[in-house]
């Protein structure tokens, strides 16, 4: 699964959003992802994909609008992330 | 003042989820306590409690749960059923007459319990991000306001036990004061984490478990009474204008007419009669009836070495001579200690005594104590003809005494 798909995954398990809703264009306004709900959406991303999300809200508000904008986010912090030893 | 109607009734409670539940179990002297298992079970001292049978997920879906201590699931669960049997209580009215005042001695103790967890126990900074909401003690009364577009006051009180007597008390006032035409009121409690547990073991005035039936451990007004055993539950009230009431043929489950508050100033646990007593006159002064009108109290009955003879003689020095004819009973024998959701179940069983005409018993006393000399009906349910007024008794830690007087309408 790609981050996507794992976000998506994420969201109809434990947001009660339905599947066919979550696409990457999405915008979070017509999800009723909320700024309070986005504070866990994002609590739960970092269990899921074992990050740190370091950015401030105000930071994040202006930069994530879509699924896919939080996708590419996520993705983002992954990357970045040091990479196990081979 | 306008008078006040109770139209709707919601229950949570140890013996079981709804008013007529709750009051059936209660008339059959069954208990609700029972041994209970919480985090390092090893370490509990006192094992036994009276929790309630709940399926939060039946009630809430999973998102919104995550943001609702179990104080403020009960709460919320209770005031729905309240407003389902008030019937429309709410139809056609402004939201800003409308109001909830909810009574809570602990709030969101469970959430304040894991996020110590998670901090202390596992060294971990990943503290659940709504914990606040949901420690937050105004929380199940916030919950209730914004469930139900209630736009009037929102007030949470907090006097240990008696928090939601005096919630009730206080609404009764704003809807008698004209202010607010109906308000949810009542009390919720879920102190039944390893936390709490300790720290209420620490004061020393928890039940010893019976040894021969755990269920039977809190003995009101016996000899053998140990302490008192820790409940959790929610029961809500709606209030209403008498007037409005009778003009939409609302089903009028009693008047509340009245409400006496007093403060010991004295000691923060030890009680005091002559504070008692004056909460009893004040309830009967505000509703203008005598000693001999009441047909029933329902006591404040901790099953505290230090409770029991001290409600004994406050009611003994408000009632005189009729004091021995005035069955009292304590109700906690069967479904504990609510704390601050105490007095708000306690005043329903008084409201459902009245109009069934079943006086509940006080359980487990078996073994009479001298200095505890009051009809307490015990241990079987008793059939009265022409029951009209009832007396709810709530004392706290603090000192703030708190008495409702209820009548059938």
């Amino acid at each position: 699964m790609n981050t996507f798909e794992r976000l998506r995954a994420l969201l109809a398990r434990d947001f009660d959003l339905a599947p066919e809703a979550l696409q990457p264009e999405a915008t979070l306004e017509n999800l009723e992802i909320d700024s309070l709900r986005m504070i866990e959406i994002l609590f739960c991303v970092e269990d899921e994909f074992k990050i740190v999300v370091p950015a401030e809200h105000a930071e994040l508000k202006e930069r994530l609008h879509t699924l896919g904008d939080l996708a590419a986010y996520i993705d983002g912090l992954v990357q970045a992330l040091p990479k196990a030893p081979a | 003042m306008r008078p006040v109607a109770v139209t709707g009734l919601g229950v949570v409670s140890p013996l079981g989820n709804d008013a007529g539940t709750f009051f059936a179990a209660l008339v059959a002297g069954r208990s609700g306590v029972r041994r209970i298992a919480l985090r390092f079970p090893e370490r509990m001292v006192t094992r036994i409690a009276a929790p309630v049978d709940f399926d939060a997920p039946s009630h809430f879906p999973a998102p919104r749960l995550r943001m609702l201590d179990r104080v403020s699931q009960f709460a919320l669960v209770a005031a729905r059923q309240a407003l389902e049997q008030s019937r429309g209580a709410l139809d056609g009215l402004d939201p800003g007459r409308a109001g909830a005042f909810v009574g809570t001695g602990m709030g969101g103790a469970q959430t304040t319990d894991d996020g110590y967890y998670t901090l202390y126990g596992e060294r971990s900074d990943r503290v659940k991000p709504f914990s606040v909401l949901m420690a937050m003690n105004n929380a199940p009364a916030a919950w209730i306001g914004m469930d139900h577009g209630l736009q009037g006051p929102n007030l949470t009180y907090s006097t240990a036990c008696s928090s939601s007597t005096v919630a009730i008390g206080e609404a009764a006032r704003r809807v008698a004061a004209g202010e607010v035409d109906v308000m949810i009121a009542g009390g919720a409690e879920a102190p039944l984490t390893f936390g709490t547990l300790k720290a209420w073991e620490a004061l020393k005035t928890l039940a010893a478990e019976d040894p021969r039936d755990p269920a039977a451990s809190c003995k009101p007004f016996a000899a053998d009474r140990s302490g008192l055993v820790l409940g959790e539950g929610a029961a809500m009230l709606v209030l209403e204008d008498l007037a409005r009431a009778r003009a939409r043929n609302a089903t009028i489950l009693a008047r509340l007419v009245g409400y006496g508050l007093a403060t010991d100033a004295s000691h923060v646990t030890r009680p005091s009669v002559d504070g008692q007593a004056r909460a009893m006159r004040l309830a009967l002064e505000d509703a203008g009836l005598d000693v001999d009108a009441i047909g029933y109290i329902n006591a404040h009955g901790t099953g505290t070495p230090a409770n029991d003879p001290v409600e004994t003689a406050a009611i003994r020095q408000v009632f005189g001579a009729r004091a021995g004819a005035t069955p009292v009973s304590s109700t906690k024998s069967m479904h504990a200690h609510l704390l601050g959701a105490a007095g708000a179940l306690e005043l329903v069983a008084a409201i459902l005594a009245a109009r069934e005409g079943v006086l509940p018993p006080t359980m487990n006393l078996a073994v009479p104590d001298p200095e505890c000399d009051l009809d307490y009906v015990p241990n079987v349910a008793r059939r009265v003809e022409g029951l009209a007024a009832v007396m709810s008794n709530s004392f706290a830690f603090g000192g703030t005494n708190a008495v409702l007087v209820a009548c059938r309408d």
